[in-house]
């Protein structure tokens, strides 16, 4: 096990609130490697990756997007996000909607998701304002645990099931980090 | 309703006096009959709330997991399990948001006693007169109680009326009272609308003893910005929310010809206050325009970057929106403080009954680093004699507020990129990689987020060297500060009858496609642009854009290429073009007022004692939408939800998420948009407008697109539709790239497609949506959820069916 973290990104380390004062309660997040999550996405039924508009600030991160998209997992553009998927001219299973509402929908079990086949069984954040994020995933840990809450974001998210742990100021390894989910997810 | 108390002894009879509680007698000159709701209970208007609850879902996002409140506790509720209590997590929300809306209610209407006390007693018992061309003058007030205030006196009724409510739901939020999360929420909606009266009576008040613009669209054009202030003269700040000290330092200035010595600058809603005095109709005892020679110095998200610019010589705090550390910061910098109210006094000695001379002695020595004077009068004289006398004295320490060339490199070179500050920094700015420029020569990184910095000082906290990042942002931006001067318009109070009756028609119908409100504080997400940028968008699509307090300071900042503020761009009327600056925090009441207005005014709907009756016609006809996109505190969640019970959506930023609790509707649930025709009472489906009451947008651009969204009502004809829907794809266009996924819900004619895009979306209603497109008339022959017609009265309330005769 040791020999293989240190082949990849130990996206465990840094288990604190990005924002330090979010602590919660006693149930916090766990962090996770990014094969370990990218198996759980795979294994999910219903996967919907949720994204925000922090990807402009860091734009290839779309493409890494897209590149799950493409696996078949829809893709919520929240915020203004949807704007990079049209600029890419990838817009196959994209949909537009807040951050807000999406979360609002995912809240009730007759809920029939994005397309109308049925409500989902595992969200997974990346590329959304921390606090924002983390306020709507709260709202799920209290009013529907039948959803898994996943955060593939630098931050380690407190509300999340599963998280990385901070990587805000290291690109270069959440960069690397999210590929090597992408490539959990294609095995 | 008029009411008289007195008591009287009965004649040859010992010992026996009769009280008279309230001899009520009926106005004449009100042709409106009382309605059902005359200063409503806490539970009179549960049904309309539980009407808005059922469609628009309540929303809780808990800030914590656990419940402290009593000693059972902590109770871990997560997963909506239940505390020892019996509470279960959406309860305890519930009650948190409630509390939360009684504090903000609670700072308006305290705030609303004291001016009453003060005016009353300044000025003595005036006519309450908006003027001739406001006769419908205290909107809220006569929806609510049910009564007209004639005098400044008659709104002590209000006061009580609105004292007693509040110590009634502070009750319900004890352990062992209140439980089910949605009979808080209505609790809630009782406090927001509790708080418009306050805020109202506040406005009110104040407009009338000091003689404030009253719906003034030409509302004279005032100076703004911290490079305003001279800094020849004695600088006095007045700082909050309460003009009494700041109005009364700045009577004391005019009447010793001081302002050659002395300027006087606000920051925060203190700043619209004094600049809108003696601005009305003419005034007894105050000089005319007086207003116009105070300044704004700037909004509350300025206030530590203003401390440390070394512009102020002294401060004077009144109430609300005062950091907490005002004494600490002014001490550093040895600027004297005043504390003028009892609801924020620091710790400082009461200098009350002491003589003005040996106060001013005492500060203007350093003897002691602020006082506590609650007589306004007494706090403004002082106020300026220190700021007078200590000018000279803080010489070496104003040239000291900035740190040098040589701290800032010190302070650069101390910088370890730990980055311990961005983890607190509620924008989430690296401000290692700020010093990282900095450290190469290139301080336009520092210069170009001073204006994202929200001011709150984290960074500095959590430095592990000490480093004091603001004061590093200060020295970056010492020019700007400098040449930080502009013009804002001054607050203008109401929108004029008059002009509501030439707004009415095209706001229901929809061809003006909305009123904007843009209100609250300085906590934006990325920025004071992001304010002016709204603004420009809507003012320039021909909504109504209305502002009031820190926003509409912080939109001011900006210039277009001619160099013209937003003020000098457009005109200042309630009309579609027009911007419009109502005033301070309190004047909010006034943008509530305005839709109330449609309402009586333009529907002729009667607004007495009719709450639930007018905020069914402004939900389902009045395109208005609320924006608080910097909002940090509390009387932001009650002004919210007072807006929210009034029909009124609001649209805030994510911060936002820290109030807990939203209103979202479900578009995918068509029994939740049934309404009832009011013409014949048969029941009708609409499309989900107003889709939400109360929405977190994560960036500008969303916000701007549910803005434009969220002006859509029922109501609309098929023009007025076709407008709405052209300014909602537009914008969508501009930001997203792409129309809206749910346009086609709000087409229910050919004729309200919008014409840019009128060929395109016939053929993806027909080609995506299945619907029967007659192309030769360019009509649908079946799709629609419902057809336009223009005669469509939809409500909520089955009293609204008309009788059949």
């Amino acid at each position: 096990m040791a020999a293989e973290v240190k082949k990849g990104i130990d996206t465990t380390k840094n288990a604190v609130p990005f924002e330090m004062a979010q602590i919660p309660g006693p149930e916090m997040a766990k962090t996770y490697l990014p094969k370990v999550i990218g198996a759980i996405i795979k294994k999910s039924k219903r996967p919907l990756l949720v994204v925000g508009a922090e990807l402009f600030d860091d734009p290839v991160m779309f493409d890494k997007a897209i590149e799950i998209g493409k696996m078949g997992i829809p893709i919520a553009a929240t915020a203004h996000s949807v704007k990079g998927f049209v600029d890419r001219g990838y817009m196959n299973n994209v949909y537009q909607i807040g951050l807000h509402p999406l979360t609002s929908y995912l809240r009730f079990e007759d809920w029939k998701g994005l397309d109308g086949q049925g409500q989902y069984d595992a969200v997974i954040f990346m590329g959304i304002f921390y606090k924002f994020a983390n306020g709507m995933f709260s709202a799920l840990k209290h009013f529907n645990r039948n959803i898994k809450r996943i955060s593939i974001d630098r931050y380690y998210h407190v509300n999340a099931n599963m998280t990385f742990g901070n990587m805000a100021f290291n690109p270069d390894d959440y960069h690397a980090a999210i590929d090597e989910l992408i490539a959990a997810m294609k095995k | 309703m008029v009411t008289t108390k007195g008591s009287f002894a009965v004649e040859d009879m010992k010992n026996v006096q009769i009280n008279i509680g309230a001899v009520v007698k009926e106005e004449e000159e009100w042709d409106q009959p009382m309605g059902p709701y005359p200063k409503p209970g806490v539970a009179t208007l549960r049904d309309w709330d539980f009407k808005i609850a059922n469609r628009y879902k309540i929303f809780y996002a808990p800030a914590d997991d656990t419940c402290t409140l009593c000693t059972y506790g902590p109770c871990d509720l997560t997963g909506n399990i239940r505390g020892a209590c019996g509470i279960d997590m959406a309860g305890y929300s519930g009650k948190i948001v409630l509390i939360a809306c009684l504090m903000g209610c609670c700072a308006h209407a305290a705030h609303g006693r004291h001016l009453y006390h003060w005016c009353v007693d300044k000025f003595g018992d005036m006519k309450f007169d908006m003027g001739d061309e406001i006769l419908v003058d205290s909107p809220t007030y006569q929806t609510i109680m049910g009564s007209k205030p004639r005098t400044l006196k008659d709104f002590n009724e209000g006061l009580y009326y609105l004292e007693e409510q509040v110590v009634q739901l502070l009750a319900a939020t004890h352990t062992g009272q209140e439980s089910a999360y949605i009979d808080f929420e209505s609790k809630a909606l009782h406090a927001g609308m509790l708080d418009l009266l306050g805020m109202e009576i506040c406005d009110m008040l104040q407009i009338v003893a000091y003689d404030m613009p009253r719906g003034a669209a030409d509302a004279p054009l005032i100076e703004i910005g911290m490079g305003t202030m001279d800094q020849n003269k004695g600088v006095l700040i007045a700082y909050g929310h309460n003009l009494a000290a700041g109005a009364e330092a700045m009577v004391y200035a005019e009447a010793n010809n001081l302002w050659d010595k002395v300027d006087i600058g606000g920051v925060c809603c203190t700043a619209h206050d004094l600049t809108r005095i003696a601005e009305g109709t003419g005034h007894p005892s105050l000089a005319r325009n007086l207003g116009t020679k105070a300044k704004v110095a700037g909004a509350m998200g300025w206030w530590r970057k203003m401390v440390r610019s070394g512009v102020m010589d002294t401060i004077m705090v009144d109430e609300q929106c005062v950091f907490c550390d005002v004494l600490d910061d002014a001490q550093k910098r040895k600027i004297p403080v005043i504390a003028t109210t009892d609801k924020i006094m620091m710790g400082l000695p009461d200098r009350t009954n002491d003589s003005v001379d040996a106060i001013v002695d005492d500060l203007v020595n350093f003897k002691m680093p602020g006082v506590a004077v609650l007589d306004p009068k007494k706090a403004g004289e002082v106020g300026i004699k220190v700021a007078i006398a200590v000018k000279p004295k803080r010489a070496e320490a104003k040239a000291q507020s900035l740190i040098t060339e040589e701290q800032f490199k010190a302070y650069l070179d101390k910088c370890t990129g730990c980055n311990e500050c961005a983890f607190v920094c509620p924008p989430h700015t690296t401000i290692s990689d700020l010093i990282a420029e900095a450290k190469k020569g290139n301080l336009e990184p520092f210069s170009s987020l001073y204006e994202t910095c929200v001011g709150c000082a984290r960074c500095e906290q959590v430095c592990p060297q000490g480093i004091p990042v603001m004061d590093m942002y200060e020295y970056a931006n010492r020019l700007y500060v400098k040449n930080q001067k502009f013009k804002m318009r001054a607050g203008r109070g109401p929108a004029r009858d008059t002009e509501i009756r030439a707004v009415g028609a095209p706001i229901v119908l929809g061809t003006i496609p909305g009123v904007i409100a843009l209100v609250g504080c300085s906590n934006y997400p990325k920025g004071t642009k992001e304010c002016y940028d709204m603004a420009k968008e809507f003012v320039d699509r021909g909504y109504i854009v209305v502002t009031s307090g820190c926003m509409a300071m912080d939109m001011s900042l900006y210039t277009d290429a001619d160099g013209k503020t937003i003020w000098e761009q457009y005109p200042g009327g309630f009309d579609g073009r027009n911007i419009c600056n109502t005033g301070s925090c309190v004047s909010n009441a006034n943008i509530a007022d305005a839709a109330i207005k449609v309402a009586t005014i333009f529907a002729h709907r009667n607004h007495r004692a009719n709450f639930d009756d007018i905020a069914d016609y402004i939900l389902s006809k009045v395109g208005a939408c609320g924006v608080a996109w910097g909002p940090y505190s509390q009387k932001a969640a009650s002004i919210a939800t007072g807006c929210n019970r009034l029909g009124i959506p609001v649209v805030v930023q994510p911060h936002s998420v820290m109030y807990r609790r939203s209103f979202v509707g479900r578009a995918d649930k068509p029994e939740d948009w049934m309404v009832i025709d009011a013409r014949d009472g048969k029941m009708q489906q609409i499309e989900p407008a107003p889709e939400a009451l109360l929405y977190i947008a994560e960036s500008k651009e969303e916000a701007m697109v549910e803005m434009a969204k969220l002006c859509l009502r029922p109501s609309d004809n098929s023009i007025g539709r076709s407008i709405k829907l052209t300014h909602w794809c537009d914008i969508s266009m501009k930001y997203c790239g792409k129309l809206p996924d749910d346009w086609h819900i709000y087409v229910r004619d050919a004729k309200d497609l919008p014409i840019t895009y009128k060929d395109m979306m016939m053929k993806e209603l027909e080609e995506k949506h299945g619907w029967k497109v007659d192309w030769k008339a360019k009509k649908f022959i079946s799709g629609p959820l419902r057809p336009a017609d223009v005669s469509f009265d939809p409500t909520n309330l089955p009293r609204k069916i008309r009788a059949k005769k």
